[in-house]
């Protein structure tokens, strides 16, 4: 392969955003293997005795288990009910002509529009009212309203790209409605359901407002548990840093996961 | 009662009209096409009757049965796609099985009519792999076979060859001419290629805005077309027309007069004469294929413009007092641009129509 002078620029272009978007993932990683004073030294030590300590204090915190444990539920839940509702839901608005359908879209769409912190204060009365407070539901149920949007959004513009041609074929070949959408729709939608469901996904496993707002002791998640140890007189950052590779963690790899299925060119050979 | 029947179909799309009430019938085992030119209705008609569109007038017999308002897959036809419609993310194995397991048959009956369909089409190797690996005639091919394997009541295409590139359209428009032969099934099938139409029907649906223009075999259109538009579309390259006026007439001949004849005028035997008036004007329509460069009897004086060399034969573009006129004439004459020429016919080959476009019997 010929290397031109483009090429090498690009390269450093690469280079350079992946190097500015990995340091900060780096430097976390990096000070959870640190004791605390390497952690504060100065100038930045770059090479170290690596440590254990911090993950051996985090995981002996049952607190940390616990709300990894809680994020796990609630992101779970929320993406699977996400899906679960949203991908039927973009079925329609991308295929079926019906009265209020634009109002309806701009309704999803709109949800979106709310600044979260606008909505916390009515929310806890809610959630208070309905003796819902630090419960794993109150946060599936607030984190669906933001997350169904998107999980619409994106698979109904996934699914109106799948040429219509298809269901009409799999109607003459005597495919219900139900068989259409579960034959066709979701093995050729399937890149949009899973980006969606990793937007939805990584919401919830991040979601801090809310979590801190709506829970109290039983259900906290990992992002309050986080942010928990930096209360008192000092601040722990080697625990800090560890609690925050371990919650990176899961979402990466659900997201690795995914991923796999967002190819390109699904509906290729389908038409011309 | 027909095998299809059409009995006064209308459809409208909000206050567009777009089939304006169409009435005609199928024998079991016939080859129907329709023709006319985009925009005309035709694949709204075949998609009416393969019920991916609703009927808003009239109604529709498959079998004897009214199935207006019947569900697509209950209808027992099928419809080859202009786009194909491949699953693409199935088998072509499984593309062409996919009706059968909709229609819950047994698992051996799947195989045996599926492994039928890719001998008939010759795609055995390819059942395997999926619609991105197959070329396009392959995929039209996969498509196709999945029509076969329902054995439906009617097959259906819409436009199938038209992404095809020539030499693979003319084949495969054969194929489907031997595939209608030895299966002896009913078939509408929707062009605007009037040679597709032509070699393909056993009769044939002429179609312009909505309305059925003519309907007969392709020997009846070609020979005596119902009115100028089915004259132009049917045959290629299109028919000739002259505007010309009527001088004289008796019982069964009559005069006409235009620039372009040689003399001045033209004689014509003709039963129905007395239909037309002296100072009407009417339509002399001649089919490129019928002039020729030397006749016995001269009918035009033209000017060439233009000669294209098509091997066996040329066509040349050339005027008459100013309008086109198009001839095919066999080997290459040897003329230039500029050259004055003269064009004859047999008079039995000349078409007449009306001011409003309808042809004068005779």
């Amino acid at each position: 392969m010929r290397i031109s002078s483009g090429n090498v620029l690009h390269a450093i272009g690469l280079c350079v955003v992946i190097a500015f978007s990995l340091f900060p993932f780096f430097w976390m990683v990096a000070a959870s293997f640190k004791t605390q004073t390497d952690i504060l030294a100065s100038p930045p030590l770059w090479f170290f005795m690596p440590t254990l300590q911090n993950y051996q204090d985090i995981f002996a915190d049952s607190k940390v288990i616990g709300a990894v444990g809680n994020s796990l539920i609630v992101a779970t839940s929320t993406t699977a009910l996400a899906v679960l509702l949203g991908a039927p839901a973009a079925y329609a608005l991308a295929r079926f002509e019906f009265r209020g359908k634009g109002d309806l879209w701009f309704w999803f769409i709109s949800n979106r529009m709310i600044s979260p912190i606008v909505l916390a204060l009515p929310v806890y009365m809610l959630a208070m009212q309905l003796r819902l407070l630090d419960t794993h539901l109150v946060l599936i149920l607030i984190y669906l309203t933001f997350n169904l949007p998107i999980v619409v959004w994106i698979c109904t513009d996934q699914f109106k790209s799948i040429p219509p041609e298809l269901e009409q074929a799999a109607r003459l070949d005597g495919a219900d409605q139900f068989t259409i959408f579960r034959k066709i729709y979701l093995p050729l939608g399937a890149p949009g359901i899973a980006v969606s469901a990793i937007f939805s996904f990584i919401f919830s496993w991040n979601e801090l407002l809310y979590a801190l707002v709506l829970t109290r002791k039983n259900v906290q998640t990992a992002p309050v548990v986080a942010t928990s140890f930096m209360s008192g007189y000092e601040l722990p950052w080697g625990k800090i840093m560890a609690t925050g590779t371990v919650i990176v963690l899961p979402v990466t790899i659900f997201a690795l996961i995914v991923s796999r299925h967002m190819v390109r060119g699904l509906t290729m050979g389908a038409t011309k | 009662m027909s095998f299809l029947k059409l009995d006064g179909i209308k459809k409208a799309f909000g206050d567009a009209e777009v089939i304006k009430g169409v009435s005609f019938a199928a024998e079991k085992g016939e080859f129907v096409v329709f023709v006319g030119p985009s925009g005309c209705g035709k694949s709204t008609l075949l998609r009416m009757i393969a019920g991916l569109e609703d009927v808003s007038q009239g109604t529709l017999y498959i079998d004897g049965k009214n199935v207006t308002f019947e569900e697509p897959a209950k209808r027992e036809v099928s419809m080859v796609f202009q786009s194909y419609a491949l699953y693409p993310h199935m088998s072509v194995f499984e593309n062409m099985a996919f009706g059968l397991r909709m229609n819950k048959q047994p698992e051996d009956q799947i195989k045996a009519r599926v492994l039928e369909a890719a001998r008939i089409l010759q795609i055995e190797p390819l059942l395997d792999r999926k619609p991105r690996a197959l070329s396009g005639g392959q995929r039209q091919r996969v498509a196709i076979g999945r029509s076969i394997v329902r054995h439906p009541k009617i097959f259906l295409f819409d436009e199938p060859l038209s992404n095809l590139d020539a030499e693979l359209r003319t084949q495969m428009r054969v194929e489907i001419a031997k595939l209608h032969s030895n299966l002896g099934a009913t078939m509408v099938y929707v062009t605007h290629d009037q040679v597709e139409a032509m070699t393909l029907a056993d009769r044939i649906v002429v179609l312009r805005a909505g309305l059925v223009e003519q309907l007969g075999t392709p020997t009846e259109l070609y020979d005596r077309p119902a009115n100028t538009f089915v004259a132009g579309f049917i045959g290629s390259p299109k028919m000739n027309f002259l505007l010309a006026t009527v001088t004289a007439t008796d019982g069964n001949s009559l005069q006409l007069s235009h620039p372009a004849f040689a003399g001045g005028t033209l004689q014509l035997r003709r039963p129905a004469a007395s239909e037309v008036r002296v100072g009407e004007k009417v339509s002399v329509g001649m089919r490129p294929e019928h002039l020729s460069l030397d006749p016995a009897k001269p009918l035009l004086s033209l000017s060439l413009d233009l000669q294209e060399n098509l091997g066996g034969s040329t066509q040349i573009h050339a005027r008459a007092a100013g309008e086109p006129i198009t001839m095919v004439v066999p080997g290459r004459p040897d003329l230039s641009s500029g050259d004055a020429i003269t064009a004859g016919i047999e008079p039995n080959n000349i078409y007449l129509f009306d001011e409003s476009g309808l042809a004068i019997k005779g």
